[in-house]
């Protein structure tokens, strides 16, 4: 009997570590071939250390690949997507669950057929009314829509919590003679701190990775955000593997060290935001 | 009615209309634009000229890459249902063997948090032939099966399941990750109970930790086949489409057809027909959990 649980054990490790090594392998893999030269690229070894770690790969993703500036946007364009997403979503969630009126339940509604609306269907759309608004090629014309499909998920997150919070607390407030601004940014604020941070995790998720929007709508180079300057960067080099290699590892690494940073709020986060999608 | 503050016209509209304006003008705006574009023939400038039905006419009789693109969509969604009971089967063991889970959850769900142009791009070298240093072909020529080796996205019948083991691969994790929380909301007195009836091992999984485990399983389910939906942007990166339109979905011959084609109208009637689908779905997943849970009950 215990030669038999032992066994069990040991076959259940065996599956755990496939599946480890199957998810991890091809990163470890990108890493290795990130510092190899063509040849050895090449030559067969798909296991081997490099023979010589070659960090010219990386100097020529840097140089050649304008790195930094693709972060800088991407950074620029995320942070301003989150916070007009909070902003937005905070305010119309609190109408939505506190005020007393008519079309609460009908504004909720409309938010909620958009987590099921593609996005990839208001491209064309999207792009003649930015033409229009002459902001094609501009970084509004991919935050807007950014914002605009970050909205839903995150008004069913914000609107959810709230419902649980107590009402007592506003209306001691509005006997104290507390305006209804003060309330929402003095007292609500500071209560919704937890799914907030579950909606910025999700957006931020989304909107660092994001590429059709970016590609579709945007063109100069100077204006790119990360995941289409990386696209654009493989699509020029195409045979300079180790440069390849190395600009992807460049491109996965600010996403990877967030997650080493907060793994675990950001795996709650996405938890959290399946149960409720 | 929902809420108890009584509070006026202006603030009401202060917390609302900036929001739903914007919402409405850049997501419910669009698609009705689409639907109108979509009766017209346009290529971006000159005239529209409107055609009636003549663009989903087209679209449903005569398109020879439509129709398989509607059951490669459905390929790809029914192809990512099998996360799920890998995903369970790892949650239970991971619940059951391991006593500090972290390391494990964590790499399995690593990719889940890459862009899919890194996703892309990576499984793209590591689909390339052995000779530019495609990993999976070259451990193929290493262990003598060097017959197997093939120029997996180029082959026309080939590049819709390598793309479809990339989803997997993504996803894999997430799923992992929901299944095991799922697991580890279930109150271990259940199971104490049980083996004191005599229930333990897979007699237990079968009957207390599955059943408890399907409102997560639903989520599972929605998660992929939404998830499905969203294999656009890797089959733009990967393949476009490519080799000989097998490996196109509703969305990418959509974007293809309008932004590579600058058929504008034609596109728009592609996107009509998308939007009707992603609704249709939703309601048909909808209808068979209710059936499902009628069922179980």
């Amino acid at each position: 009997m215990k030669d038999f649980r032992s066994l069990r054990r040991a076959g259940a490790w065996v599956v755990m570590s496939i599946l480890a090594v199957t998810q991890l392998y091809p990163l470890v893999w990108l890493l290795l071939y990130s510092f190899k030269t063509n040849s050895e690229i090449t030559s067969g070894q798909f296991f081997a250390l490099p023979k010589e770690w070659v960090w010219q790969n990386y100097s020529d993703a840097f140089t050649s690949g304008n790195y930094l500036k693709y972060i800088g946007n991407s950074i620029f364009v995320t942070g301003v997507t989150l916070v007009l997403t909070i902003v937005f979503s905070g305010m119309v969630s609190y109408a939505i669950t506190r005020f007393k009126w008519r079309y609460g339940n009908l504004v909720m509604l409309v938010f909620m057929i958009g987590i099921m609306i593609p996005i990839q269907s208001t491209l064309l759309p999207l792009m003649v009314i930015f033409k229009n608004m002459d902001i094609l090629n501009t970084h509004a014309s991919i935050i807007i829509p950014y914002v605009a499909f970050s909205l839903p998920i995150a008004v069913f997150i914000l609107s959810g919590f709230m419902r649980s919070i107590p009402t007592e607390i506003e209306e001691s407030a509005m006997i104290d003679g507390a305006n209804i601004y003060r309330i929402f940014f003095g007292i609500i604020l500071p209560i919704i701190v937890p799914p907030i941070m579950t909606v910025t995790i999700l957006t931020f998720i989304s909107i660092w990775n994001e590429y059709i929007i970016a590609a579709t709508f945007l063109s100069s180079d100077s204006l790119k955000t990360l995941p289409f300057g990386l696209n654009s960067f493989v699509g020029q080099y195409t045979a300079n593997y180790g440069a390849i290699g190395a600009f992807l590892v460049l491109g996965a690494l600010p996403v990877v060290i967030v997650y080493f940073i907060l793994s675990d709020k950001i795996t709650k986060g996405m938890v959290a935001g399946a149960v409720k999608g | 009615m929902n809420g108890v503050l009584r509070v006026g016209k202006w603030t009401l509209a202060v917390f609302v209309l900036p929001c739903l304006l914007f919402y409405l003008a850049f997501v419910f705006a669009p698609i009705l634009v689409s639907v109108y574009y979509s009766f017209v023939e346009w290529a971006g400038m000159g005239a529209q000229k409107f055609v009636g039905f003549e663009n989903f006419k087209v679209l449903l009789t005569q398109d020879p890459i439509f129709w398989p693109s509607v059951l490669r969509t459905l390929y790809i969604s029914v192809a990512s249902l099998l996360q799920i009971p890998i995903a369970i089967v790892v949650a239970i063991l991971l619940s059951r063997y391991v006593r500090r889970p972290n390391f494990l959850v964590s790499s399995y769900f690593l990719p889940v948090i890459l862009s899919v142009v890194v996703i892309g791009q990576l499984w793209k070298s590591i689909y390339n032939p052995a000779s530019l240093g495609g990993m999976i072909n070259q451990m193929l020529v290493k262990f003598g099966l060097e017959s197997w080796t093939r120029t997996w996205l180029a082959d026309s019948e080939l590049a819709i399941f390598a793309l479809c083991v990339v989803i997997l691969w993504q996803f894999i994790g997430y799923h992992v990750l929901i299944q095991f929380t799922g697991v580890q909301n279930i109150s271990t007195d259940i199971y104490e109970a049980a083996s004191i009836d005599g229930a333990d091992g897979f007699k237990a999984d079968r009957y207390i930790t599955l059943p408890l485990l399907s409102p997560v399983i639903k989520i599972s389910t929605v998660l992929a086949v939404i998830g499905s939906l969203k294999a656009f942007d890797l089959i733009v990166v990967m393949t476009g489409g490519g080799p000989a339109n097998t490996t196109e979905v509703i969305s990418t011959h959509m974007y293809f057809m309008t932004f590579n084609s600058f058929k504008y109208g034609y596109g728009s009637a592609i996107s009509t027909f998308l939007v009707i689908f992603c609704l249709v779905m939703t309601v048909l997943l909808n209808m068979a959990f209710k059936r499902a849970e009628e069922a179980a009950s």
